[in-house]
């Protein structure tokens, strides 16, 4: 985060105005219609590139459960990305857009990030910090302190509810197991 | 794990006296057959209120919306599935069109059914419905015994378009379940929200009596006010020396062949419900006798993918649907705000080549077999084009000349007529697609 960035304010405002075209379903599998790659490298283009990015094949990697909202991401950081203050910045998004997609894949919905006020700064502050900027005005150790608690405390939200989730998952496949549920009910006809 | 068999007082939580010496009555009745298992309605008073209200809601309600149009229950259900339902929460959205949804299927139940039940939802009592299907991978569904009771209203809903309003009520027999197999699960019970008439689920396959004659003997006992069954134990009904007469049969499960169906109206003159129904999804419709199958639930969405009935919402809180391909197949029309199913074809649709390579779909094959009484069959047709057709009734000369007819005046047919099934079968193959 040594160098100044845009303002964080700016940013904001962005994400909450994401147009909802950038949350549309990747086009993946059966469903879907939001072609990620292209959306991206509009992005690239728009920043000066003239050829397409290699790079870009990573984001059509698939295999993992949050595949969707990985693609989803992507999509919302193309659009943060695509504000004018970068244009001029010279950065290298291609990189800090896909690390921070990742990341946040397993976290936070990408409706999520747009909607939920807390969730919209970390995904301006991650991308920020994955460019190596630091929202303008801030120092560099506030700016850590502030992604570090932001992160932190939606990661620990989500541990304990995928913990209870799997709890109450285990219940409910016990209670379906069991005589007594086995046995049914009175149904006046059979299927 | 401690896993107690249930008590009675689970089993009938609102059980009187009348209700008890009911079913004790049919247990021990001379001509009886071996009931082979235990159930119950399960139903506690607060269930009891839960079912009443369905019934006075699904009484009054209509299944309305306009082409092109949602009805307004729907956005409500969906953003309630996206955040509350652990398998739509992981599609990542908190609203969304229908459409843009992936559509889910019996595989995705399959693989694990307790995420698709609501985070808020009690599951102490939670019951299950096992479903072999007719592809052989078996499905678990998670129910309630709400949801088991809550039948009867969408089949009243049916009865109602006939004219029947059913009244059987304290110390009579409300219904007779007949199922026809060799292993069948078999019982007594009683329905509360019908004053603790009984529900009585029996086998008519011979293994299950004492005496086969008993089985008239015992039917006529009960003189049940409906029955309930499909295609093969109606088949079996339909030949015994029955006095009494029901006021309607429901069928469900199987094709009935329009020739099985006037068969029964003649034996009973009563009439005869075909009743499309899931255990995914409970009594989704039923054919009205105009050419088109009504919709039963208001709170259930059809739509079609490629073809497939497309079910969102339901009668299950316990397994909410959003687009659920049911592996089932029709065209929906509407009449007026109504929309409604023709040309239900059970399964997914299997094309047949004729002799002079046309290819023909399955509905054409069950047209053919309109007019024969047959309770179940199958048809194959093999690698060289030859056909297989078994079944277990009618004539093996007129049925192959209704088969000739369709496929070419030269084509191999093989047609058994001593076919013994057991169970729901795969009805139309081809080794060609």
């Amino acid at each position: 985060m040594t160098r100044e960035g845009p303002e964080l304010e700016v940013l904001l405002r962005r994400l909450a105005e994401t147009p909802p075209d950038f949350l549309g379903d990747p086009a993946f599998g059966a469903s879907g219609h939001v072609h990620t790659i292209a959306v991206v490298n509009d992005v690239l283009i728009a920043a000066g590139a003239s050829t397409v990015d290699q790079r870009l094949a990573e984001l059509g990697k698939l295999g993992t459960p949050h595949d969707a909202n990985r693609l989803r991401l992507a999509q919302v950081l193309a659009w943060l990305l695509a504000d004018p203050w970068f244009e001029g910045a010279k950065c290298d998004v291609l990189p800090a857009l896909l690390a921070a997609s990742a990341e946040l894949a397993p976290l936070v919905a990408a409706q999520r990030a747009v909607e939920h006020p807390e969730r919209r700064e970390e995904l301006a502050r991650l991308a920020l910090s994955k460019l190596g900027l630091r929202p303008a005005g801030e120092s560099e150790e506030l700016a850590a302190d502030r992604l570090t608690a932001l992160s932190s405390a939606e990661r620990a939200r989500v541990l304990a509810a995928s913990r209870a989730a799997e709890e109450r998952a285990r219940a409910i496949r016990e209670q379906l197991a069991k005589k007594a549920a086995e046995e049914s009910a009175d149904k006046w006809s059979r299927e | 794990m401690n896993d107690p068999e249930p008590e009675d007082e689970e089993r009938y939580p609102l059980l009187g006296e009348a209700g008890r010496e009911l079913m004790r009555g049919l247990r021990e009745h001379p001509a009886a057959p071996i009931f082979r298992n235990r159930s119950g309605n399960r139903l506690t008073s607060e269930d009891l209120a839960r079912v009443l209200e369905i019934e006075r809601e699904v009484g009054t309600s209509q299944v309305r919306w306009a082409p092109g149009e949602k009805p307004g229950w729907l956005a409500g259900f969906l953003a309630r599935a996206l955040s509350h339902v652990p398998h739509y929460r992981g599609y990542g959205r908190t609203q969304a069109e229908l459409e843009e949804l992936p559509s889910i299927t019996r595989g995705d139940l399959g693989r694990d059914i307790a995420a698709f039940v609501p985070d808020d939802l009690p599951i102490e009592r939670m019951i299950n419905f096992r479903t072999s299907g007719t592809t052989g991978h078996p499905l678990l569904v998670a129910s309630h015994p709400t949801v088991a009771a809550s039948y009867l209203a969408f089949h009243k809903k049916a009865l109602r378009h006939f004219g029947v309003e059913l009244r059987a009520g304290a110390g009579r027999v409300g219904v007779a379940l007949v199922g026809y197999q060799r292993k069948c699960f078999t019982y007594v019970s009683v329905t509360p929200q019908m004053g603790e008439s009984a529900l009585v689920k029996l086998n008519l396959h011979p293994d299950d009596w004492r005496d086969p004659d008993d089985r008239a003997r015992y039917l006529d006992a009960l003189d049940p006010e409906m029955y309930t069954g499909d295609p093969v134990s109606f088949s079996e009904l339909v030949t015994l020396p029955l006095r009494t007469r029901p006021r309607a049969l429901l069928s469900t499960s199987m094709t009935l062949l329009p020739e099985t169906r006037r068969r029964l109206e003649d034996r009973f003159a009563c009439p005869v419900i075909d009743v499309y129904s899931l255990n995914e999804a409970g009594p989704v419709a039923f054919d009205a006798g105009d050419d088109t199958w009504h919709l039963l639930q208001h709170e259930l969405y059809v739509e079609l993918v490629d073809g497939e009935i497309t079910l969102t919402g339901g009668m299950n809180p316990w397994l909410p649907l959003v687009r659920y391909r049911t592996g089932d197949y029709a065209e929906l029309v509407f009449h007026g705000g109504e929309p409604r199913l023709v040309g239900l074809a059970g399964r997914a649709p299997t094309r047949f080549r004729t002799e002079s390579g046309e290819l023909l779909n399955n509905i054409e094959v069950t047209h053919a077999l309109a007019g024969f009484a047959l309770p179940q069959w199958t048809l194959l047709q093999r690698r060289d084009g030859s056909f297989d057709f078994r079944t277990s009734a009618g004539n093996a000369t007129v049925l192959r000349a209704a088969l000739l007819s369709l496929f070419g005046a030269n084509a191999r047919i093989d047609v058994a007529t001593d076919a013994v099934f057991d169970g729901k079968v795969r009805q139309y193959v081809s080794e060609l697609e």
